[in-house]
């Protein structure tokens, strides 16, 4: 193939210089070279979700992106996420509603809606279905999830009344 | 799948009927071709690379010219072979018309396509082919234009001999 | 100071909402999926699939493709083939059946779209897939057999090579009376149905990685499958090893749906290149492979036919299912089963003394079709609801009281259906009852009729099923097929006191090794966190039939149950012999050894650990100190468990551009004792979600070439969150005796029934305009050109 390509990026806060070919993307470069395997490929085209990272702040499909690309941005992972306690509500909420079975999806739903949470001001049902509505899951059916979501809203949204933060 | 068009050529039927027959024309307009062989008059073989949607493919196949009716109409028809992209093949049947502005050319054809371009493309094949038959006759036509250019410079020695 | 407990004081695990311990590390992103796993010198295989539905190779040219960057093989059928024996997936008691033979690669005849013909090796996907660009196949095409009804016309071509027909299986189901029935009938009422083919779409394609160790002849195998040994088993025959030279270990699997327990060609591909070269071999199936190559379901086209009577009673159903199944019956379960379970389920909710039910499974040129979640019962409830309704409106009855007047009284089991099935205890009246109320039925009604006068067409449709749970050996084992009724645990105290559980039944996410702790914890009276389940791995687990035809929490809970008891009788022994106390006088309480009648604390399991495994000199001579049991256990009472429950669908259908928006969709399910209530509700959710899909969006279309045109996620239509309803979910408890634990499956039940209520709920909608729609998938284009559009 092609010659590989230097690129530098940072990756959940911590600076990563990799050589890599033109072509990959840059979910099988967090994948497969980071070994950041909670980035998971479903459909390769956009249409699932699975892939779903913060790239420079703004959820993005992984496998759309070449990693060539990311040069010089900033990538999160739900590795990086979990790390920082960002999302610690979330999962919470997912396990006590059962919001996941097999966990394929999970990792890519939860960045969508972590991501989605950020901007949303008291989302009902509808705006949450549709929120979600890119990322593809075969196994719960969608309504454990849409609650999950929904009752972290409404705990951020009481923590904020109270003078709490929001994370 | 069916695909028609009508193109109008500024050249007369014999140009165009004999650069359907010409390799160099052939091999110029095919979009995408990267070799053309003629076996006889009326066969040749190709290589063609091709993108139709997200499949990019090399493409080997023949292509023969058939039912015959000179300098009115002839069947061209063609097998692809893209490998793991799938394959291709159809038929289409070329009518010339002597009009004032030229010659005009119909064709009407059958397509079908197999593999990974139909699992994966087959939303974009239709357009795909059209834009492919539309470069292939504009090429066509500006090779054609190229040649009548050189008939006319050609012409005086042609009329001494 | 030792703590007074009361006595009896076991804590009850079973029947309440444990949340899954695995899930924190789904969230955390900690999942270990095939797909993530890597092995050193490992290797990637990709395929050079047969672009044509049907022909003959003339010429493989692989030479471009040996010299391509970072190729280490390329295998055609005359290497690879030769290590593997070939298949057929035929069982003995579908009298009749056939199927031509498989082997990994095509060694000439082409079958469908799709089908493998080379295999190139390489240091990664992409040059793999690079080299596959490079070879050429020339392949004389010929013409596919693609329309079922065609395929079984004399002098039809033939599918496959060795045929001498295009007919896989038929069979003929009848009682004596059934045309006498029909003959003096009120009423007949039928109806011609399609149900689309579609397929499972697991997010994780098909994955495995298959490691040969040639030092030590041992093959480990990981695999992305909800049935390891049934896959041991299988490389070991095919490959010609022992089956304890063969490890199988499923890791987390990224759904499976039923999908994930045939045998592919591309798996056999990858075992058998791990053996050839030595190192371990990497299999991702993509999502366009998957689509031509994953098991497809469905595809059957039905001509039912309902007799009632003058008083509204169903008092025969005839049908003829035409199941195309693709070129080659499926391995090792056939093709066949699911046409089978058609026939079988149909009317089975109803008292109904005659029937007759014909089935035909032809082969054409498509991928084959096989098991896929609720095997056949969206087609049989799908059938049975339709015409139900149909009967309904023609006596002018109301659709809940047409089924009340039918449904089996609950009083009336044990109960044999028309089709042969035995049914122990069912509760359909029951289940209906709490249904009407549950959905207001009466009040949704009356919304409906206001709707339609401002031009809202609403539609309102319920179906009862029942699904097969808990299969015995009768289901595959007399048909000849190595695939376990039985399930097996081995359950120990370790020397520390806490519990581990080593059990056959697997997970996919649906909960099982939650609902094991919980069985484990409830008999050894601790908290299911203190037990560890440990699943999906030949090697440390006991040999079963694991996870298939919801057999999980019946079959596995059961054996977990009895080992747990086991484990706890021992316990009881040894600290009968500690304490110098008769084990009867004992019990376990909160991890400890309690007085049974006082609750005084005696012991606890720690001491019980350390002592039978530091100090055994301290106990007397010839004591056995086992704190490991093992037990298996297969169902022996009825051939199946049955459930049973009734669905009901809400729909709006805008009559212009034939869009279904889907409002609600409730549940009144029967799975016997509810291990987990939390569990069982999304295994209904998950479930009902699955049979909307079909019902609504999706379906694998073919050319009339055999070629498949939608093959990614941006054709082929799944449903996604803003397009599903809320689930609304109620209970009926009717524990099977045939087990202590009582419980029955209920992974089926969602997607048993779902579809044909939503269906019935359509065609509600569109009756003022005297057009119904009998195809799924339901889309707009169909409802709008049976509304004449």
């Amino acid at each position: 193939m092609s010659t590989e390509h230097k690129i530098s990026l940072t990756v959940n806060g911590e600076s990563v210089s990799q050589s890599v070919e033109p072509r990959l993307s840059l979910a099988d470069f967090l994948h497969d070279k980071l070994q950041l395997t909670g980035t998971r490929l479903g459909c390769e085209m956009g249409a699932c979700g699975a892939c779903l990272v913060l790239l420079n702040g703004q959820p993005t499909h992984a496998c759309l992106v070449l990693a060539v690309q990311a040069d010089g941005d900033k990538v999160e992972t739900i590795e990086g996420l979990n790390e920082r306690a960002a999302i610690t509500d979330l999962q919470e909420a997912f396990f006590d509603r059962n919001a996941l079975q097999c966990g394929f999806c999970t990792t890519g739903m939860v960045v969508n809606a972590h991501a989605f949470l950020q901007t949303a001001d008291a989302p009902d049902r509808d705006e949450i279905r549709d929120a979600i509505s890119g990322n593809y899951c075969r196994c719960t059916g969608y309504e454990a999830i849409v609650d999950a979501i929904s009752s972290v809203a409404e705990k951020r949204r009481g923590n904020s009344a109270d003078g709490g933060t929001a994370q | 799948m069916e695909l028609d068009g009508t193109y109008t050529l500024d050249a007369s039927p014999q140009q165009v009927w004999d650069a359907l027959f010409d390799r160099d024309v052939l091999e110029k307009s095919i979009p995408g071709c990267t070799e053309l062989l003629q076996i006889s008059p009326t066969t040749f073989s190709a290589v063609v690379k091709l993108k139709i949607g997200p499949v990019s493919a090399k493409f080997k196949g023949d292509v023969e010219l058939s039912d015959i009716v000179p300098l009115k109409s002839c069947t061209l028809a063609g097998k692809g072979n893209g490998g793991i992209a799938g394959f291709a093949k159809g038929s289409a049947r070329i009518t010339l018309e002597e009009t004032p502005e030229g010659t005009t050319l119909t064709y009407t054809a059958e397509a079908a396509i197999g593999g990974k371009i139909a699992a994966l493309g087959s939303r974009l094949v239709k357009a795909a082919s059209r834009k492919l038959a539309d470069e292939f006759f504009s090429k066509f036509s500006a090779v054609l234009a190229e040649i009548s250019a050189e008939n006319h410079i050609e012409t005086p020695s042609e009329s001494v001999a | 100071m030792n703590m007074q407990r009361k006595s009896g004081s076991t804590t009850k695990h079973i029947g309440h909402s444990h949340r899954r311990l695995n899930a924190k590390r789904h969230l955390a992103g900690r999942g270990q999926f095939v797909s993530d796993k890597t092995l050193p010198r490992m290797l990637h295989a990709a395929f050079v699939r047969s672009p044509m539905a049907r022909g003959r190779i003339l010429d493989i040219d692989i030479s471009d493709a040996l010299k391509a960057p970072g190729v280490m093989r390329v295998f055609t059928a005359a290497e690879l083939n030769r290590i593997c024996e070939p298949w057929s997936g035929t069982l003995d008691h579908f009298a009749g059946m056939k199927s031509t033979p498989q082997n990994i690669l095509s060694e000439g005849d082409i079958l469908w779209a799709g089908q493998p013909v080379v295999m190139v090796l390489a240091h990664s996907r992409a040059e793999a897939e690079d080299a596959c660009e490079l070879v050429f196949i020339d392949i004389e095409d010929e013409e596919p057999v693609i329309d079922g009804a065609a395929a079984m016309l004399p002098g039809a071509k033939l599918a496959a090579p060795g045929l001498t027909d295009n007919i896989c299986f038929q069979t003929v189901l009848e009682t004596p009376g059934v045309d006498a029935v029909f003959a003096g009938a009120a009423h007949i009422f039928e109806e011609s149905f399609i149900f689309g083919r579609h397929t499972a779409v697991t997010l994780e394609p098909r994955a495995i990685l298959a490691d040969f160790d040639s030092a030590s002849g041992q093959l480990t195998v990981h695999h992305g499958t909800q049935t390891p040994y049934q896959f041991q088993d299988l490389y070991a025959r095919h490959f010609n090893l022992r089956e304890g030279q063969v490890r199988v270990i499923a890791p987390d699997v990224g759904g499976s749906f039923g999908m994930k327990l045939h045998l592919y060609h591309e798996e056999m591909g990858a075992v058998a290149a791990s053996i050839l070269t030595g190192r371990p071999v990497r299999f991702l199936a993509d999502r366009l492979e998957s689509f031509v190559s994953d098991i497809h379901a469905r595809d059957h086209q039905v001509q039912a036919r309902m007799a009632v009577s003058a008083e509204g009673e169903i008092l025969a159903m005839q049908v003829d299912d035409l199941a195309p199944v693709g070129a080659v019956s499926a391995y090792p379960r056939t093709s066949a089963a699911e046409g089978n379970q058609v026939i079988r389920l149909m009317g089975a909710p109803y008292q109904m003394a005659d029937y007759r039910g014909r089935l035909s499974v032809v082969f054409q040129n498509k991928v084959q079709t096989s098991q896929y979640r609720a095997v056949g019962h969206p087609i049989a409830c799908g059938v049975t609801e339709r015409l139900c309704d149909m009967a309904a409106e023609a006596l002018g009855v109301d659709p809940f009281d047409f089924r009340a007047r039918n449904l089996i009284r609950d009083d009336a089991y044990p109960q044999t259906s028309a089709t042969g099935y035995q049914f122990e205890k069912l509760s359909h009246e029951a289940c209906l009852q709490q249904l009407r109320q549950m959905m207001n039925y009466d009040g949704l009604r009356a919304e409906q009729a206001e709707l339609r006068k401002k031009g809202i067409h609403r539609g309102i449709g319920i179906a009862p099923f029942v699904e097969i749970t808990n299969p015995g050996a009768t289901f595959y084992g007399v048909g000849g097929a190595r695939i376990s009724a039985q399930d097996g645990a081995i359950v120990k105290l370790t020397p520390a006191g806490d519990v581990q559980c080593l059990i056959s039944v697997t997970e996919q996410g649906q909960g099982t090794e939650t609902i094991i702790a919980q069985v484990v914890a409830e008999q050894l009276a601790l908290q299911p966190s203190a037990v560890k389940v440990v699943t999906g791995d030949t090697d440390t687990t006991p040999s079963g039939g694991a996870t298939w035809a919801c057999r999980g929490a019946g079959i596995g809970g059961e054996t977990a149950l009895r080992a747990a008891r086991k484990l706890r009788d021992q316990i009881l022994s040894i600290a009968g012999k500690i304490l110098q106390a008769d084990a009867a006088t004992l019990m376990l309480s909160d991890g400890a050894v309690v007085d049974a009648a006082t609750g005084t604390h005696r012991l606890d399991l720690a001491e019980i650990g350390r002592i039978a495994t530091y100090r055994p000199d301290t106990l007397p001579a010839g004591t056995d100190i086992s704190l490991t049991v093992a037990h298996h256990f297969a169902p022996q009472g009825y051939p199946f468990d049955f459930t049973n429950g009734i669905q009901a669908s809400l729909v709006e259908v805008d009559v212009e551009t034939g869009f279904v928006k889907l409002l609600k969709h409730w549940v009144v399910e029967d799975c016997g004792t509810i291990i987990n209530p939390l569990l069982v509700d999304e295994q209904i959710r998950g479930g009902v979600v699955q049979g909307l899909g079909p019902a609504f969006f999706e379906e694998c279309l073919y050319d009339d070439t055999g070629q498949l045109t939608n093959g990614s996620l941006a054709d082929y239509l799944v449903p996604m969150a803003c397009e599903m309803p809320d689930i609304e979910i109620g209970h009926v408890e009717t524990p099977t005796l045939d087990t202590i634990l009582g419980a029955k499956g209920v992974g089926e039940a969602g997607t048993a029934a779902a579809g044909a209520a939503a269906m019935n709920a359509v065609n509600d909608a569109l009756r003022p305009f005297n057009a119904s729609v009998s195809q799924t998938p339901m889309t707009p284009a169909r409802i709008l050109a049976v509304l004449g559009h």
